[in-house]
């Protein structure tokens, strides 16, 4: 190794500080030039929108189908649909970088209904209340997602939420209470040796279990924030931990288990209980050139409520919203009209198994061609969200984190509930206080 | 662009600020502006890729740069650095990085010498040997972490299918669910990708060892522990040197296998600095505190890097 001169060193350190303030000036012009404001493109030019959205398989193909009948009405849009991650925090990742580079597309974006408040006080999705949303036209839960600071910055695409699905040729009847539950699938397993669990959920360390929990009982509502160390909450943790170290009727496999994993050992027929989402439903119910696509749970699937005190399902599902920055802001805002009209949710529900987030689509028309739409009304009609902040992404991780610790032996329920209690709490009054 | 290689070289003032000198030295000075001028490019490039990022990282640590929290870039004093001491994740994060390099580097370069030994000594089909040693460090790390995480899966993983067949115990294990058993996954996925690279390195410094010292050695009566004690291992000491730097700073950025394998759970027990940094980043999308932890890795990275300089340059001058 070469020493340098003393003053060369000076000189070249010299030339560095230079070469560091060109840099740091080129940087400071392309920032500033950002900033300018654009002009909108108005509704009847022609023009091309960008569509950011989710979905493999059916739901990505339903979007396809709802997109042409939106370019057949506007034949001067044309709509670009970007595929997101059909993993959700990943795709949120991919959103926010669009966001934080200050870009002007995606023009319209899918998001959980639990980011818009993220994104809202944020200052990257639009406030639509000047277009008059019909707000009341939406179930009131998941409306609530979109709203914040009194604006409305997403409209309700479609409605999702948690529940506990059962085999009807295994159970006779619905349980009312988490020992009859525990005792149903126990004697399940006794007298079905085919089955290799009892009750599947999601019990990765990712957001899949934080519904989880609150799916079983867990108060994690906006006013629940200040104080989550409940017995309420307690008991919820705790039957997560007990479903597999005490009444052995979940794998310790679950802790790894993914909405996918839950999925899978439900259409194999492995197990009497499953906790899940709606499209499974729809998935159960499926048939393929006439047969059963999944004969082990084909007309055996029932779908109900998990019977914890106070039953209650966690709210999921997606909304739409406009990119603040976006200079076509009058187009996407008509492919967030069509979407959520009657006509294209009833399509998309009959298509992908989607429940409709417009009241209105729950009408005859829909139970004819998808009759266990009226036996999902029991769980839709308890949905919980999860708190609209927008410091969810912090108070979620925490809660993932808290979930994955107890699950996995190294703390209790009621330790671990009273240790993260308060970092919710403070997280929560840092997204209130500014 | 032309205000930097005048910046640069302050050097042409002197040939007028010292008159009479003559020639010669401007001609120098000259020459040198020439330079500068030449590498200019490089280094406004260098300047782009690295001082730049680092400047601005350095700039968010000391700022209040949380995306989800507008508004951005109040000045935050040392409350980001603060937060590394009092938030509960990076400090264990910091103990679990060093726990994890020290036990993968020393692993890894005890199996890696082993295999370069062996690998060293001549016996038949030695070429196809060698090659077929060197594939895991070809595959890429997210790959071979998302086979090993598909291995370990307790229901449909070969690890327990394995330890079924043969009546081993751990058969059930659950491994990436219980703190030890996920690191000892974690370490078993880094090994299998990073010993080869250790055994590369170390059979090349081997390979220049001249043979007739060890025939020497034996002449003088010498056993196979003492002619590695004395002669193998103070000669290997280089290519051993280097490939501990690189092993060490590998391991203590140790990330994809982390992201893939476990996520830092369960809990955050295998929760590491450079995944920590991530989920600051990306996740949280919190840039003031995770250009703290950022400055945190890279001061702890060259802490690292000096101690093992050290140790190079007092074996330099013993040598």
């Amino acid at each position: 190794m070469t020493v340098w001169p003393g003053r060369t060193r000076i000189r070249a350190f010299a030339a560095l500080t230079a070469g560091g303030l060109l840099v740091a000036g080129l940087a400071a012009c392309g920032s500033s030039t950002s900033t300018s404001t654009s002009s909108q493109v108005p509704l009847s030019a022609k023009q091309t929108i960008v569509f950011a959205t989710q979905g493999l398989g059916t739901e990505g193909q339903a979007t396809t189908n709802a997109v042409a009948a939106f370019e057949k009405l506007h034949p001067n849009i044309k709509v670009s649909i970007l595929s997101l991650s059909p993993t959700s925090d990943v795709a949120e990742q991919q959103l926010e970088h669009y966001f934080i580079a200050g870009s002007s597309t995606p023009d319209v974006v899918t998001t959980d209904v639990t980011w818009p408040a993220t994104f809202a006080r944020s200052g990257w999705i639009a406030d639509l209340s000047a277009k008059k949303p019909d707000t009341s036209s939406f179930f009131a839960g998941q409306m609530a997602t979109g709203e914040y600071n009194g604006g409305v910055y997403a409209i309700p695409w479609f409605i999702n939420a948690e529940g506990l699905y059962y085999r009807t040729d295994l159970v006779k009847t619905a349980p009312t209470s988490i020992s009859q539950l525990v005792s149903d699938a126990k004697s399940a397993l006794a007298t079905d040796k085919s089955l290799k669990e009892g009750l599947a959920f999601e019990g990765d360390e990712y957001e899949g279990s934080v519904t989880a929990w609150q799916s079983f009982g867990a108060q994690i509502g906006i006013s629940h924030l200040n104080n989550i160390d409940t017995p309420a909450n307690v008991a919820a943790l705790n039957f997560m931990y007990d479903a597999i170290h005490v009444y052995g009727i979940s794998p310790s496999a679950v802790t790894g288990w993914q909405e996918s994993n839950v999925q899978a050992a439900w259409l194999a027929g492995q197990t009497p209980f499953a906790l899940n989402w709606p499209y499974i439903y729809a998935l159960s119910e499926s048939t393929t050139n006439g047969k059963p696509t999944y004969p082990a749970v084909y007309g055996k699937t029932a779908w109900v409520p998990f019977p914890s005190p106070t039953p209650q399902s966690s709210l999921g599902g997606d909304d739409l919203a406009v990119n603040a920055k976006s200079t076509h802001q009058a187009a996407a805002y008509a492919l967030i009209q069509y979407l959520t009209s009657v006509t294209a949710q009833d399509a998309r529900a009959v298509f992908a198994g989607d429940p409709p987030s417009v009241q209105a689509a729950y009408n005859a028309g829909l139970y004819k061609a998808a009759p266990y739409f009226l036996n999902e009304k029991a769980v839709y009609s308890v949905v919980t969200p999860r708190p609209v902040t927008p410091v969810y992404p912090s108070i979620s991780s925490q809660l993932q984190a808290m979930i994955s610790s107890v699950l996995s032996g190294q703390s209790t329920a009621s330790a671990a509930l009273s240790s993260t209690g308060p970092t919710v709490q403070q997280l929560y009054a840092t997204g209130t206080s500014s | 662009m032309t205000a930097s290689p005048q910046s640069v070289a302050p050097a042409g003032p002197p040939s007028g600020a010292r008159p009479g000198t003559g020639r010669p030295q401007s001609l120098l000075a000259r020459e040198r502006r020439f330079g500068y001028l030449l590498i200019a490019p490089l280094i406004i490039v260098l300047l782009l890729i690295t001082a730049y990022p680092l400047g601005y990282n350095i700039w968010n640590s000391f700022h209040h740069v949380d995306y989800l929290l507008p508004p951005l870039g109040s000045f935050a004093g040392l409350s980001n650095y603060s937060k590394l001491f009092t938030d509960h994740e990076f400090l264990p994060a910091l103990v679990h990085t060093l726990g994890f390099t020290a036990v993968s580097v020393t692993v890894e370069t005890v199996i890696g010498l082993s295999l370069a030994l062996a690998l060293n000594k001549p016996f038949r089909g030695r070429g196809i040997v060698r090659a077929a040693i060197f594939i895991p460090w070809a595959v890429p790390t997210v790959v071979s972490a998302e086979l090993w995480r598909t291995m370990f899966d307790p229901q449909q993983g070969f690890v327990n299918f394995i330890l079924t067949k043969l009546h081993l115990p751990l058969a059930s294990t659950t491994w990436l669910d219980s703190t030890w058993t996920a690191w000892a996954a974690i370490l078993i996925a880094d090994a299998w990708r990073n010993t080869p690279f250790v055994a590369i390195v170390l059979l090349a410094g081997l390979q220049v060892i001249p043979s007739d010292i060890y025939e020497a050695a034996r002449i003088d009566g010498a056993n196979a522990w003492q002619q590695f004690r004395r002669l193998t291992l103070p000669l290997l000491k280089p290519a051993l040197m280097v490939a501990l730097i690189f092993r060490t700073l590998q391991s203590f950025l140790i990330f994809d296998v982390v992201y893939i394998m476990t996520g830092g759970g369960p809990g955050t027990s295998t929760n590491v600095l450079a995944y920590l940094n991530y989920h600051a980043f990306f996740y949280l999308f919190d840039y003031g505190y995770g250009g703290a932890v950022s400055v945190a890795l890279v001061v702890v990275a060259l802490v690292i890097a000096t101690a093992y300089r050290r140790v190079f340059r007092t074996d330099e001058v013993m040598a």
